[in-house]
């Protein structure tokens, strides 16, 4: 009775998504956590784009990470270990996961990959030294088996700064196109503008709800 | 002997898996059209044209229909994505070109973009076939139109299909209305099964 109630209820009320955010570090993965935060459940693009004010990007990640880093001066603070979030958006409700993007804390990744519906891949668009290490990264997270099901949708970030490449020019250098049986999005976003986000978690919406 | 003769069974009945390439301009309807085909040839229900966003990327879609199980690789159109196309040309086995055929001020546009796909050696072999969507639409040109706009009538059609060792027709359609996708995609997958192309083998990742 109570199994039948609550499929009931999800049946009406919000589908619930897991999301892991991924990326090199400084790739603005806990940015765009803090950005996607911000509007309460059923605002719209729009309104959440230039309904808020810059000065919020200033605060650390609500959660603080684990073991706080300090010394260089960001708006975020580098992620050692975890930031969660739950994001409600478009009747999904999208529990989002910003895992740190270090070296040494990548190989750690893996332990969230189980009940995963979708990746965001965040690059820093304006990195191109580093973009190579991002494709080996990203090609690793597509050959796991844990996560030959969940979507992909990749964020060109930092597209506010000079020299960024252009979503094309990511897609081509991560080799988005050897991805041949699930489907994948590419979005140029800028974090810290807040721009693009919402047209990615549209993506993931439609795709989820199929 | 019987798993002798059940594997040989199952082999008989086994259906062929083809990849279908869908290209065309950006905002000519190719998610719909796909979708659409999904709900008139499947069990499955397509998504509703409101819910579906622009393809900055790859759709994937399969569906068994039409004697053979198709994979739809539904690609972005829009000017950035296109270089990507080409990346898919080897491992695709027949390409659904969609067009717009009311936004009469973009078909310079689009026969550009089909005449490049066209000229690429990754797709010789590989029937082609041209949907002209949106027919529910006012002013939108009609296949004889179509089919001469893309050079797909006459005895230069003929020479570039045996250059190529593949036939290119037009459709007339509307992923509206339904009508003409079926029709299209019957003859494409015919047109498939007899193409040097019915023997490639894709890679699927």
């Amino acid at each position: 009775m109570g199994i039948w109630m609550s499929r009931m209820l999800s049946y009406f009320g919000e589908k619930e998504a897991r999301i892991l955010v991924l990326g090199l570090d400084n790739a603005g993965k806990t940015t765009i956590l803090c950005e996607c935060d911000l509007p309460p459940a059923g605002t719209t693009a729009a309104a959440a784009a230039g309904g808020f004010d810059g000065a919020l990007f200033l605060l650390p990640p609500r959660l603080p990470p684990l073991p706080l880093l300090v010394g260089e001066v960001v708006s975020t603070i580098p992620t050692i270990g975890f930031n969660v979030e739950t994001v409600s958006y478009k009747n999904i409700k999208f529990q989002v996961w910003d895992l740190g993007g270090q070296t040494s804390i990548r190989p750690y990744w893996r332990c969230y990959y189980p009940n995963t519906q979708a990746i965001i891949y965040v690059v820093d668009s304006s990195d191109v030294e580093r973009i190579g290490i991002s494709r080996d990264e990203f090609h690793a997270i597509l050959s796991e088996e844990e996560l030959k099901d969940s979507l992909l949708l990749v964020y060109a970030n930092k597209q506010d700064l000079p020299g960024a490449l252009s979503e094309a020019q990511v897609a081509e250098a991560l080799g988005l196109h050897d991805i041949r049986g699930r489907p994948w999005a590419i979005y140029k976003t800028s974090a810290i503008k807040g721009e693009g986000l919402f047209e990615g978690l549209d993506w993931l919406s439609t795709n989820l709800s199929k | 002997m019987f798993s002798l003769i059940s594997g040989f069974v199952e082999v008989m009945l086994r259906k062929e898996e083809f990849h279908i390439l869908v290209i065309g301009l950006d905002k000519a309807g190719k998610t719909n059209v796909v979708e659409r085909l999904k709900t008139l040839q499947t069990d499955a229900v397509g998504l509703e044209p409101a819910r579906i966003v622009p393809t900055v990327g790859l759709n994937v879609a399969r569906m068994e229909a039409f004697g053979a199980n198709l994979v739809f690789w539904d690609l972005g159109g829009a000017p950035g994505l296109r270089a990507i196309w080409d990346k898919y040309y080897a491992d695709s086995h027949a390409v659904l070109f969609v067009v717009d055929a009311a936004a009469r001020d973009r078909l310079d546009e689009a026969k550009a973009a089909f005449d490049r796909a066209l000229a690429s050696r990754d797709l010789g072999g590989a029937p082609v076939l041209l949907l002209g969507n949106k027919q529910d639409l006012e002013g939108a040109e009609g296949l004889s139109e179509l089919a001469e706009r893309f050079g797909l009538t006459g005895a230069a059609a003929a020479a570039d299909a045996r250059a190529r060792g593949a036939p290119c027709t037009a459709q007339p359609a509307s992923a509206h209305t339904g009508a003409g996708l079926s029709d299209g995609m019957k003859w494409l997958v015919e047109a498939l099964k007899r193409s040097p192309r019915r023997r490639l083998v894709a890679r699927a990742s």
